[in-house]
């Protein structure tokens, strides 16, 4: 078979032989006669062929090797690594319709017309008798009391967005944070209540929280005092408590400083990162009255402008809660200020970027149970915002610090366990006290240290 | 000039080898080349990519490395982006952590002692029938591989804290290594002991693994069925003690009393721990003498059946193998079933019919390669977190809209008498939390 296809080779080497007649006598005579290369014997050219043929498979060989290799010409069965393609592009696809507000199974929602701006928005229908309903649950319901042991109920109150943060990072540090709360409010005896659903469409945002006061307000009786608390602030003083007694005659407690707001009505005089609300009537009249500038679109645009024009360094931008209420204290003064304790004597809530750079100092000269500049009781980590894409501060600098102020914090919990972090910065952890047979001594050293409470106010 | 030299003959056949012997180094120098591109060549410098590969195409075989699924966040290289010091997205975890100090090398002849009587300050049983318990789980002080970890580790803490929250029960949550010997899912073993030792009042401590999630949320634990006993964990005893399967029970929950026997437990259960080799000659052990077990190094389950197994007489009388109720449940049998369970069932039985846990072994969702596909992994995640969420949010009204959906609808218009409500499962102040009234009031 071979030899018919090499037919033209072979007439072409014999081409002075005739034409039709197999060349083979024909050319072993000649290849008998001469030196050259010109008439061969068969064996010889067979030898030839066999040799191109070598050649020719061998290059072939090395063609497909390099094909393969440049751009991928693949006769096989798709392999593993279409397989992981397939699954990374499933994947991404997942995680895109997760990090989407879309709802897979939500029939499209026919486009909620624009609040009314000439309807006064209102939280829920008016209740005018809450202290005297909430008196009389409070005395049938015994075992429901709404204070232990001498200190008031309190319910701490936080929470995040329902779907996950623009970049993973902020997860991670809703986490910690909260990890951080679970630790500081285990100490105390403080109940917490961590929220991702939001109530009301029109109150979104940093306005979400207020619908939310109010619903637990309602429901929780038992509780005397809910303190809110943001969910970029973290304890940083695992002793510290709060002095309840200096605000039995308060309903209001808000970290901030008497001449900012009356004398210089910043927008920054009054922090609402951090603030205890009584549950009593009075609380829900304020709720009322600050609700109003809240709603969506443009009452909380024309909200905004009014603020800013009479709160002073206020940027433009719409109405925050925090603005809201210090222009409602300051314009309904009389009817509010009276209840409203402005506290600076601790930092309930302390701005981070005075606090995390002097946290060695503090841990060489100072020790927890302070809750002031020696030893900052609350560090909050405002326009940090590590949840979304964007923060008002370099990234770096933000979450190192955050990442120290939560190991400042971590290492008062894990000292009870003869524990602490290998640096502000290092997640990992080294021994600072060696096992004992005897463990309970520090236990109780611990607990005195956190009960203590003439120590910790001085 | 060879010609001259060796005679015509010889000179022509050297000069075919020659030629032969040029054009075969020359194939293979060539060939040489190509594979040290394509497939790779060992020690001859090959990308590091190319090692991997074959690593991997060796071991493709090995059912738990083989990636069922890969969730990877494709790096978009954008050029403009990576100057922003403000831009979340582009920053590098890695840059953060600073360990000061050297690692703690582990004398292995240093004597850990045990703790000693307790002296309890605080009651251990704040009625009668309920005692203190302390509610432990946690994760690692480093972000998830995966980028949506950290909030499904997040909603999943969210959901114990309410279970917590209705329950009266404390919880710590841990995110520190105690012991780096002792690392991965041996690493609840250091950290029980020293929560017992450093909480005397705590009667018992409740190991739950971070990828279980409560989805009944009335349901209280039946204390006073293990008055007798110090370990509680879901399982059956005939897949224990008779058919020594290593999935007869589950240590992704469990119940601990805080005892000497707990302690002498954690001793006897910790030997077959230690990273290295170690655990991997236990996990040979533990393949050979258990059923259906694969190959891999010890883990903290098969090391607890065999220890019931061989040292029965010892730990058995005390052990309570539950399967009452889904102290943990598999996730594979139940996630389908959630709205057959809401129209025919109500919360507070904690079984089959409406379980107490979810568990949602294997999905690692913190990790990058889990042992089910993505998207059934997160989003029964979902559905779960969402069932359990929603007997919270109907103690004010609210629901998710769907058990896939993150929104949720008012189902109780707003009142001016909220105290009137009837709190349907009797959850918002239930007779577990009842605080006891002091005699002299």
């Amino acid at each position: 078979m071979g030899q018919d296809n090499f037919t033209p080779l072979k007439r072409s080497s014999t081409g002075a032989a005739a034409g039709g007649v197999l060349p083979t006598t024909n050319a072993a005579s000649a290849a008998n006669g001469r030196t050259g290369r010109g008439a061969m014997p068969r064996g010889r050219q067979i030898q030839k062929t066999f040799n191109n043929i070598k050649i020719t498979i061998l290059c072939g060989f090395v063609t497909i090797l390099v094909l393969r290799g440049t751009i991928g010409v693949n006769f096989s069965s798709p392999d593993e690594e279409t397989i992981n393609q397939q699954l990374i592009e499933e994947a991404n696809r997942v995680l895109a319709e997760i990090r989407s507000d879309v709802d897979p199974d939500d029939p499209d929602e026919p486009s909620d017309s624009e609040t009314n701006p000439n309807a006064t928005y209102s939280l829920g229908p008016k209740i005018s008798s809450w202290d005297l309903d909430r008196k009389a649950w409070l005395s049938h319901n015994a075992e429901f009391p709404s204070h232990v042991d001498g200190k008031p109920k309190i319910l701490l109150v936080t929470g995040s967005t329902p779907k996950p943060c623009d970049n993973p990072i902020g997860d991670h540090y809703l986490l910690k944070s909260v990890k951080n709360k679970i630790d500081y409010c285990r100490l105390h005896g403080i109940e917490i209540i961590y929220n991702m659903a939001h109530l009301d469409k029109e109150l979104s945002g940093y306005w979400a929280k207020l619908p939310l006061l109010r619903k637990l307000m309602l429901s929780h009786p038992e509780i005397e005092w809910i303190w809110w608390m943001d969910s970029d602030a973290m304890f940083t003083d695992m002793v510290f408590e709060l002095p309840m007694d200096k605000y039995k005659d308060y309903n209001l407690v808000v970290h901030g400083y008497h001449d900012l707001m009356f004398i210089q009505k910043s927008w920054i005089a009054l922090n609402t990162g951090s603030f205890l609300f009584r549950n009593c009537q009075w609380s829900l009249d304020l709720l009322d009255a600050w609700a109003p500038f809240g709603p969506k679109g443009v009452i909380r645009d024309e909200a905004g402008k009014i603020m800013t024009a009479y709160l002073k360094g206020r940027p433009a931008f719409e109405a925050d809660d925090q603005s809201a209420l210090i222009y409602l204290l300051l314009t309904q003064k009389d009817k509010w200020i009276d209840k409203v304790f402005i506290e600076s004597e601790f930092y309930l809530h302390g701005y981070w970027v005075g606090l995390v750079d002097r946290y060695e100092e503090m841990m060489e000269k100072y020790h927890p149970g302070l809750g002031d500049e020696r030893w900052p009781f609350v560090t909050h980590f405002v326009g940090c915002k590590p949840c979304g894409s964007y923060g008002d501060y370099p990234v770096e600098r933000c979450l190192k610090s955050m990442e120290r102020a939560f190991n400042f914090a971590d290492n008062q919990v894990i000292k009870l366990y003869g524990f602490g972090h290998r640096g502000l910065l290092s997640p990992k952890i080294k021994r600072i006290r060696n096992d004992t047979t005897a463990p309970l001594e520090f236990v109780d050293q611990f607990r005195h240290s956190v009960t203590d409470k003439s120590g910790s106010q001085n | 000039m060879l010609e001259r030299c060796v005679g015509t003959l010889r000179a022509r056949q050297i000069q075919r080898v020659i030629r032969h012997g040029k054009i075969t180094l020359l194939c293979l120098f060539m060939t040489v080349i190509v594979l040290r591109g394509t497939i790779g060549a060992g020690k001859f410098g090959t990308p590091e990519q190319d090692i991997d590969d074959i690593r991997q195409h060796f071991y493709a075989h090995r059912k738990r490395v083989e990636p069922h699924r890969v969730l990877e966040e494709v790096q978009t290289t954008d050029a403009a982006k990576t100057e922003d010091p403000n831009n979340y997205e582009k920053f590098d975890m890695n840059k953060l952590f600073v360990d000061e100090g050297e690692d703690e090398k582990r004398d292995p002849n240093k004597h850990d002692p045990s703790g000693s009587k307790r002296n309890p300050t605080l009651p251990n049983f704040l009625r009668p029938n309920k005692p203190r318990v302390l509610l432990v789980t946690g994760s690692s002080p480093k972000p998830c591989e995966n980028p949506v970890g950290d909030h499904y580790l997040l909603k999943s803490i969210k959901n114990k804290i309410d279970y917590c929250r209705i329950h009266g029960i404390e919880i710590f949550y841990n995110m520190a290594l105690l012991d780096a010997e002792m690392a991965g899912f041996w690493a609840k073993l250091p950290l029980i002991r020293k929560l017992l030792l450093s909480h005397p009042e705590v009667e018992f401590l409740w190991w739950m693994d971070s990828d279980a999630m409560f989805t009944d949320m009335a349901f209280e634990v039946p204390w006073e069925r293990y008055k007798d006993h110090n370990l509680v964990m879901h399982g059956w005893k005939e897949m224990v003690y008779d058919e020594k399967n290593w999935i007869g029970l589950n240590t992704g929950s469990f119940l601990l009393r805080n005892c000497q026997w707990a302690l002498d437990l954690l001793d006897a259960w910790a030997p077959m721990g230690p990273k290295g080799k170690i655990r991997d000659d236990a996990g040979k052990i533990l393949t050979r003498e258990l059923k259906g077990r694969p190959v891999f190094e010890a883990d903290d389950q098969s090391a607890m059946v065999y220890l019931l197994i061989t040292q029965r007489d010892k730990w058995g009388e005390k052990v309570y193998l539950e399967s009452a109720y889904y102290l943990h449940g598999y996730w594979g049998i139940l996630v389908d079933r959630y709205e057959e369970m809401i129209e025919n069932y109500h919360p507070g039985l904690g079984d089959h019919r409406w379980p107490l846990v979810t568990h949602f072994v294997g999905c690692k969702p913190c990790g990058k390669f889990g042992d089910y596909p993505v998207e059934r992994c997160l989003k029964q995640m979902d559905r779960a977190f969402n069932f359990g969420d929603n007997q919270v949010l109907n103690m004010y009204g609210f629901e998710h809209r769907t058990l896939a959906s993150k929104k949720v609808k008012r189902i109780r218009n707003e009142t001016s008498t909220p105290l009137e409500v009837k709190d349907e499962l009797g959850i918002r102040h239930p007779a577990f939390k009842v605080v006891k009234v002091a005699a002299s009031s």
